[in-house]
Order: structure tokens, then sequence, then C-alpha cells
């Protein structure tokens, strides 16, 4: 069934870049000299280490186990032997402690044994035991969020894909649509939830009409950004509002990303622990755009190797353009909330120098928060953050980056939001 | 190396740049008209307040870079971060002034005054306090005398006052403003509309033009539509409710004198607006209760002034209005003991 969807406040509307890979099936990534599976994949303690160097390990065998409890289980993505276990350049400009995993001939499996007709407890230690974390791209452990303080009624599962240039649950959604389905059922039972809905942005018309036979409700959402939002999705599906500094579930419900869900149906009847993503290697900087499956910890020159190697990008973006986190170099490595890789060329990023505030107050009025951008610039700009707090809105901000977006001036105005945030973070 | 640099990596193509030449594009068509109505001495008038304005900002940063230093480079430098802001203070300084060119140094003195003072003196774009062209028109307003009497001596050249009106009935108003509200006869609401017989200044008489210029912003979301049309529908209703409700001095009041210029391209200018949505409404809500109320207590055409006034309000607006993020939950008041 078709619901009807509401828009959210303000927002903006953005070129998709999506043609490149949306009719696109996702490949198999072969032939992988090693893997470099980072121990923080996930908000929260990064995973310690149960392997010693030398060892040898199957497909699917727990690597390293969660440090507490926002923490997640990691595992090996490829069967073969720990060649390393320490710091990594992560990409970013940092290190990061990494398990090297070099391939070995024959990849056999440890995967845990598949339930049937599971019971909400047997779901949600299966998720625990599986790592599975938010594959939307925050990286929550999926098993702590499905275990929230009041009880909700609704898990929506967020199929918007608002980012531009990213196609990885498009097509997820394609493909695997059924898998879609029956995870969202083990989602919905470990929730004790009892409506089921999926959201999907009007620009995947397919999708909406693939997911409209089945039994669970479709919301066909306006193309706006950032409808993937959790709270700003919400709103748009049921017409709650999350009250400000407060989860999802006080609204009475639970956000989980289509790949997540499509985990979930594999911890339960496989018993498949989350080792393998669709990637979205695209932007106009990389010769053959393509969607991959690859193990987590594939190092990004060989997704790059894969899609004909790069021509004239100057940025490199680990997830979509708008939030993503440009990094330093090839270095990098597919993680469990990695959903794309973008090389952009000089013409599509922009590097233009920021020029004086006007004062257009076009940023806040794309704010999805109702936030004043232009204050909150000015007042960190001065380290008055109590008083960008107060008249900008610092702490309410979902770092969407709309506001740097629009901004003629180009200021960095999400960057200042970022800022202020960190420094009011670290006072109280 | 790769760039580095933090969300979001694609930025809209709209920029300060661009966003100025729309605003001079929009402009053309009262350029137009004013030519067509003023004749020659319109286009000298508005040539040389735009090369007045552009010359001072261009000495300015000359001096404020130390160009003796690197000649070259600097100019350069000048033309790459050149924005089209001081053309469009020029140019609006030029419509709110008479054709005259006879009085050549209002523009010139005008256009230095607003350029170099009200804007780079306190640091450039988007600094200024107060609107640079608002500003320059009302200090050649106010140092001047020739400025008060403008509407007296110069009349919409090609065309003549509908009525045979008289010199001496003329003088009571700075513009048509008071000459057109005391006897409804002598100009039509069609004349004001279209500017023809209307004196005034150069941009201000051709309203079609105006709005042309403003249906151009609106539909490249330049301003907001709205904005405009509250003030000049305020000025309008509360015209109208001064005069004891008699509705027939709604259409006069608004298009007579510069209350369409005003409101399209003036009162709506960025840097001298407030930030939040709620803070403009009720910024140009006051500037029409403002306009209309001046404008009976005076008998003189006040638009500039009212936004000038206004102008310095709109940090007082700014700080007072707190934003209300999405989900905000009204606190409860503590209850008292």
């Amino acid at each position: 069934m078709i619901k009807k969807p509401r828009a959210f406040f303000r927002g903006i509307r953005i070129a998709g870049h999506k043609s490149p890979t949306d009719r696109m099936p996702a490949e198999r990534l072969s032939a992988i000299p090693e893997v470099i599976i980072p121990l923080a994949q996930s908000i929260g303690a990064p995973a310690k280490p149960v392997v010693e160097v030398g060892q040898a390990v199957r497909r699917g065998q727990c690597i390293a186990e969660a440090a507490g409890i926002v923490s997640a289980n990691v595992h090996a993505s490829i069967a073969g032997t720990v060649a390393a276990i320490g710091p990594r350049p992560d990409g970013r400009g940092g290190q990061t402690d990494c398990i090297v995993i070099t391939p070995a001939d024959v990849q056999e499996e440890a995967f845990l044994p598949s339930l049937s007709e599971p019971s909400a407890e047997e779901i949600l230690a299966r998720i625990a035991a599986c790592g599975i974390v938010g594959m939307g791209g925050a990286g929550f452990p999926t098993h702590v969020k499905l275990a929230p303080p009041v009880p909700v009624d609704t898990l929506i599962l967020n199929g918007s894909e608002c980012e531009p240039y990213l196609t990885c649950d498009d097509v997820l959604m394609q493909a695997r649509k059924n898998e879609v389905l029956r995870g969202a059922k083990y989602l919905a039972k470990a929730l004790n939830a009892s409506n089921i809905l999926i959201a999907i942005e009007q620009n995947k018309p397919d999708d909406i009409a693939a997911f409209a036979d089945s039994d669970i409700d479709v919301v066909p959402l306006k193309k706006q950004y950032p409808m993937g939002a959790e709270k700003q999705l919400i709103y748009c599906c049921t017409g709650r509002k999350v009250p400000l500094g407060k989860l999802p579930a006080h609204a009475g419900v639970i956000v989980q990303n289509v790949a997540t869900a499509v985990a979930v149906c594999e911890a339960v009847e496989q018993g498949k622990p989350l080792i393998e993503r669709i990637v979205t290697v695209t932007g106009g900087g990389i010769r053959q755009p393509k969607n991959l499956i690859c193990p987590v910890g594939t190092p990004l020159s060989v997704l790059a190797e894969a899609c004909g190697g790069e021509q004239d990008a100057v940025k490199l973006v680990e997830g979509g353009p708008m939030t993503g986190c440009a990094l330093t170099g090839t270095e990098a490595v597919v993680t469990k909330t990695t959903g794309g890789f973008l090389f952009l060329t000089a013409q599509e990023t922009n590097t233009d120098e920021a020029t004086p505030c006007i004062n257009c107050g076009r940023c806040a009025d794309a704010c999805p928060m109702k936030l004043m951008p232009m204050q909150t610039e000015f007042y960190t700009n001065a380290k008055e953050y109590e008083n960008a707090e107060k008249y900008g809105g610092v702490l309410a901000c979902i770092e969407c980056g709309v506001c740097s977006y629009v901004c003629p001036a180009r200021r960095p105005l999400a960057q200042a939001i970022k800022t202020a945030k960190a420094e009011l973070r670290r006072k109280s | 190396m790769r760039i580095l640099s933090s969300a979001p990596h694609i930025r809209t193509r709209r920029t300060t740049k661009n966003i100025m030449l729309d605003v001079l594009i929009a402009l053309l068509p009262a350029v137009a008209a004013s030519i067509v109505y003023f004749g020659w001495q319109a286009a000298v008038t508005i040539l040389i307040s735009l090369a007045a304005a552009v010359l001072t900002e261009f000495v300015w940063y000359l001096v404020e870079h130390k160009v003796w230093r690197n000649a070259k480079e600097t100019v350069f430098a000048w033309a790459a971060q050149f924005d089209y802001t001081s053309l469009v203070t020029g140019l609006l300084l030029a419509l709110c002034l008479p054709a005259n060119v006879a009085g050549w140094y209002l523009p010139l003195l005008g256009s230095l005054f607003a350029v170099g003072i009200v804007k780079m003196l306190f640091g450039g774009t988007g600094k200024n306090i107060v609107n640079p062209a608002i500003a320059g028109r009302v200090f050649l307003f106010i140092s001047f005398t020739v400025m008060a009497n403008y509407a007296t001596f110069y009349p919409a050249a090609n065309f003549d006052p509908i009525g045979k009106t008289s010199l001496s009935e003329l003088m009571t108003g700075a513009t048509s403003l008071t000459s057109g509200l005391k006897d409804g006869a002598m100009l039509s609401n069609l004349d004001l509309f279209l500017g023809t017989g209307v004196a005034g200044c150069l941009g201000e008489t051709c309203k079609v033009a105006l709005l042309v210029g403003y249906l151009y912003l609106c539909v490249r979301g330049v301003i907001k539509w709205y904005l405009p049309l509250l003030y000049i529908g305020v000025t309008g209703l509360f015209a109208v409710a001064l005069e004891g409700f008699d509705f027939s001095f709604f259409l006069p009041s608004i298009l007579s004198g510069g209350l369409i210029l005003g409101a399209c391209f003036m009162a709506t200018d960025y840097v001298t607006t407030p930030k939040s949505k709620l803070g403009n409404i009720i910024y140009f809500i006051v500037l029409g209760l403002l306009t209309a109320g001046l404008r009976k207590a005076t008998g003189i055409e006040v638009v500039s002034f009212c936004i000038l006034l206004m102008n310095f309000l709109v940090f007082l607006i700014d700080i007072a209005i707190r934003p209300r993020p999405f989900g905000y939950v009204r606190k409860k008041k503590e209850a008292k003991e």
C-alpha cells in the first residue's frame, strides 16, 4: 500500500547525479590482495582483538569482540591468515587500529547456525553476535538501537537515499526486495513494533512500485534534501516530531536503513555476520562508475582499480558529497558504514574562496532544523560559543551540510557549527 | 595532494556575484524607462553615478592593499574580488536622483559618499549598517536644497503633465505624492502607474518597469516575493486608515513617490534587513506603518528616510528573535512558590 507523505519544512533540492550507477546491478569484487579491517567501525568503543598474528581465520569468524555496551563485534571478511594487528593510516590523516588478513586459497566459512521462528531475544542476541551496525552512515550498533528506553510502535525502513551520487541502497532494494522485507519483519519482532513503513524518495519509482505490492506500507517521499535524516524522515512518514534532545524512540519510532534490514535477514537466516556491503564508486573522476559488493576492509585502491582507475579527480570523499569525509588518499578502506567513495573533479567540487557574508538568509531558509547558521558562524569566528548557541542554534544541528551548500558567499557554515558543537561539548 | 575540506563537498552554483548581476538585470527596465521618459540627461546621470561608485571602490581597494608595493597584482586581485555590489549601489542611487546634467556633481558626490563612507569605511560588502544607496540619497537630500524641489523642475520631460498642472501645485510635494493625493483629477492612477507626466526621480516614475524587475527578482529567487508586497500593502492600507478609511487613497499612495522602487529594490537589500523570516516580516510591516505615518505627518516623500531609520533597528530585531529548532518544546514555567 502506498501512503501519502508529508514534506518537511525548508530543505533544498539538489541534482541527483545518480544516473551513472542507478541501473547497474552490484558486482562482486574478486581477487583482493589483503583486507585491512578497522576495529572501530561504529559509534562507541573500538572492538578488542581476539585473534593473534599468524592465526588462520575463516570467513565470518569473530576476530574482535565488542568492548562495552555501545560497541560491535568485528568479523573476518575473508578466510586467510592474520598478517598484522596494529595502527594503519585511515585515509583521513590519522591512524586507526586494524587487523590485516591475507586471503587463503580455499575460502572456508564460519557462519552461525540459522534460526527458524526466532524470538525477540534470539534476534537481538544474533544481531549483537553478528556485529550489525546502522549501515546508513552513522554506524550506531543495531542491537543497542533495538533496545530503546521507551516502547515504540513504528519501524521505518530508510530507503530514501537523499545524498546525491550514492546508489548503494537503490540497487540493494532493486535486487533484494524479499530480504529487505524479511529483515524488516525480524526487526519489528525484536522491537515489538506493529507498524512497518518503508520510505523511498520519488526519484526511485521502480522501487516504490516493487514495494507497493508487498504487505508493508510504502511512503513515496518528495525529493528533498535531507529527507533521509532521521528527524525529518520520521516527520514525513508519521507526522510526529522528535522532541529536541530526545531520541526518535521518544516519538515512538525507530529508523533503520534498508541495508541494515538485509544484514539482519542474513544474520538470522544464514548466520552470516556483517562482513560485506554494497559500495557505490562514482563521481566524474573515475573512469567506470560501479556498484560493488566488497568485503569489509577492502582498500580503496582495489576498488579504484576495479572501476578502471581515476581520472582528473582532485578530491576523494568517503560517503555522500553532503556529509561525507574528505580522504587524503586511496589507503582508506571499506567499513560497515561506507555507502560509497566519490572521485570528484575540480568542476564538481567547489573550491572557491569564501567571500563576506551578505546576510541573504539562504542558509536559514534551507536549514531543516530551522537554525540560523549565519549567526552561529559569526559568533563562532569570534569564539563566543555560548552566543552561537543562543542566537544561531548549535546543539540541534544534524550536520546535513545544507547551509554551506546554499551559501552564495561560499562560507564554511557547517564547519563552523561543528566547531562550536565540539567546543560546547568539551566545556560541558 | 588531494583537496581536504569539511563536508559538504558540493556547492550551489549561485554566488554573490551572480545575485548582484541579477539585481542589475532587474533594474534594466527601470533604466530604459528613465531614458525614455527623461531623455539623454538620465543616461548621463546614471553613467556618472556608476563610474563614481566603481572608482571609489577601486581606489579604496588599491589604497587598502598598498598598491604602491605591487601595482599589477593588486589591480588583478581587485578585478577577481569585484562582486558588482558597487554597481548596484551606483545604479540605485542614480535611479533616485533627478535627471539634471547641470547638477552632475550630485551623482558623483552621492556615489562617493555611498560607497566610500557608508560601505567601504565599515568594512566593504556585507558589513555596512545602512543601505549605501539610501544613505547616499539622504546625504544629497539634506546637503543640497535643489534636491528638495526637484519635482518642480524636472517633470518627465517627454510627457506633458496631464491636466496642465501648474508649477505651484507641484511645488507642494517632493514628488507627485501630495499633489496627486490632493486632487485626484490632476493625475489618474494609470498615469501614476505608467509614470506619464509624473514628476519624480529617474527610476521611480515608471512603476511598470519596476514591477517587471520585481517579477524577475522573484523568479530568480533573489528576493522573497511577499516582502515588497507586504511593505506596499501595509503602507497603502495604513494611509487609507489615516484618511478615515477612504479607499480612494489606496492606489495613489502606493503608486506615487518612490515606494515601489524602495520596496522592491532598496528595502530588500540583504545586508540591511533582518536575518530571520519572522524578523523580516516585522521589519517590513513596521516600515510600511512608518512610511504611511510619516508621509501623512510631513507631506513629503519619506520612503528613503524610513528605510534608513529602520536599517538601524535591524540589529535589535535580530537579537530579539531566537531560533526555534525543529522539534522545539516550550519549557514549562516553574511552578510559583
